[in-house]
């Protein structure tokens, strides 16, 4: 399960979403107002949170469809290192 | 201080993003019953009825019910605006709404001349380029760009530079089996590709189809210099006739996008502060403009992004 500072950067790129409504790993991010944009904006903000750079076959709008799905993404590439 | 108007392009919007808003804003309703008139058909009713379907997104409907809902939310913001726009602008699509907001063609032709465009256009591609989409890419510095369009020439694979929307993100026309290997060299790049529009745009190899529009649809319109100057979304020139207007609009179908030479051109008429009449998801959000201008997006109530 990810940690209290991805799930508030994620939800800083989530306009549609109230701040009393629970982020579910299943959630639709782009039901929420997650668009290509914001995709992109999403992208920048966690390389650097997280000191990646993110390539290949993780950079696909289905890696941005859930909080699951971005999270597993992200562990995977940052797997040696406490995200 | 000293504003713009720039007219977004369109995305891939539908009836729920913009039904609402045409059957209950004022403007919209009225330019609706003109379009119902010039064109003789309900547009609500058939616009509702494409919804859903493969095309719907950029259906003849589509196209006249998003021009209607841009010009809708300009003539209602007209009056509160913080100054006299000095110049207007409208990339890609936009350029239609531009055109009849600059007073170039009146409403009502503009939206006869955009369902008569956008079939001619359909009967195009259904028989011509019909593997051929235009692929849009951030995150991908034009240094890395060309490397991987050269090493697609040395493929002998065809593609074509179809606009530049900020420093790192641009679209490309190419067929559909190069699209995977490009998009694996993108995505190792580190560069992230976003949607693959089809029909696609903005290409040299679409002379023809800018010559059908020329001869099948052009040539029953008449345009008029414009009142506010246009500026023209290929290379940023400010369009101040009636002849320059045309071409504008007919060239969007071979030449790309140069957003950031539009930005520029606006920026050297004094512009600070741009309007975005209309649902925009690029061309007001990328750091291009959002970098030299202050942006106040004028969008249907009911969204609020």
């Amino acid at each position: 399960m990810w940690n209290d500072r991805y799930e508030a950067l994620l939800r800083s790129h989530l306009p549609f979403l109230p701040e009393t409504e629970e982020l579910r790993p299943d959630l639709e991010l782009r039901e929420f107002g997650l668009d290509s944009l914001g995709v992109v904006d999403l992208l920048v903000s966690l390389e650097s949170e997280y000191d990646v750079r993110l390539t290949d076959d993780i950079l696909s709008m289905e890696t941005f469809a859930t909080p699951s799905a971005l999270w597993a993404a992200l562990a995977d590439t940052r797997e040696s290192v406490s995200l | 201080m000293s504003t713009g108007i720039i007219f977004p392009g369109m995305g891939p919007w539908g009836y729920s993003d913009l039904g609402k808003f045409l059957a209950a804003n004022p403007h919209a309703r009225k330019l609706r019953r003109i379009a119902d008139d010039v064109l003789g058909y309900p547009l609500m009713d058939r616009y509702r009825a494409a919804a859903g379907s493969d095309l719907s997104d950029y259906s003849e409907y589509s196209q006249v019910a998003f021009l209607i809902s841009c010009l809708a939310l300009i003539e209602e913001a007209a009056g509160t605006l913080a100054a006299e726009p000095v110049a207007c602008a409208g990339p890609s699509f936009g350029g239609k709404s531009a055109i009849a907001y600059s007073g170039a063609l009146p409403a009502a032709e503009m939206i006869l001349l955009t369902a008569r465009l956008a079939r001619c256009e359909e009967e195009y591609f259904k028989t011509e380029y019909t593997d051929v989409v235009t692929q849009s890419v951030a995150r991908t510095p034009w240094s890395v760009l060309q490397a991987i369009l050269d090493a697609m020439t040395q493929r002998d694979e065809w593609h074509d530079i179809s606009g530049q929307v900020d420093k790192d993100f641009f679209m490309i026309s190419m067929r559909t089996p190069s699209l995977e290997l490009f998009l694996k060299e993108v995505r190792a790049a580190g560069g992230l590709p976003l949607y693959a529009m089809r029909p696609p745009m903005h290409s040299s190899a679409f002379a023809a189809l800018r010559s059908k529009a020329e001869k099948e649809v052009l040539s029953d319109f008449t345009f008029s210099s414009p009142s506010l100057p246009i500026i023209a979304d290929q290379d940023g020139s400010v369009v101040t006739t009636a002849a320059a207007a045309r071409d504008m609009l007919l060239d969007g179908f071979i030449r790309p996008v140069q957003w950031p030479k539009v930005v520029h051109s606006m920026k050297e008429l004094g512009v600070t502060d741009v309007y975005i009449p209309g649902l925009d998801s690029l061309f007001g959000r990328v750091r291009c403009t959002t970098e030299n201008f202050k942006v106040i997006a004028l969008k249907p109530g009911t969204l609020r992004r």
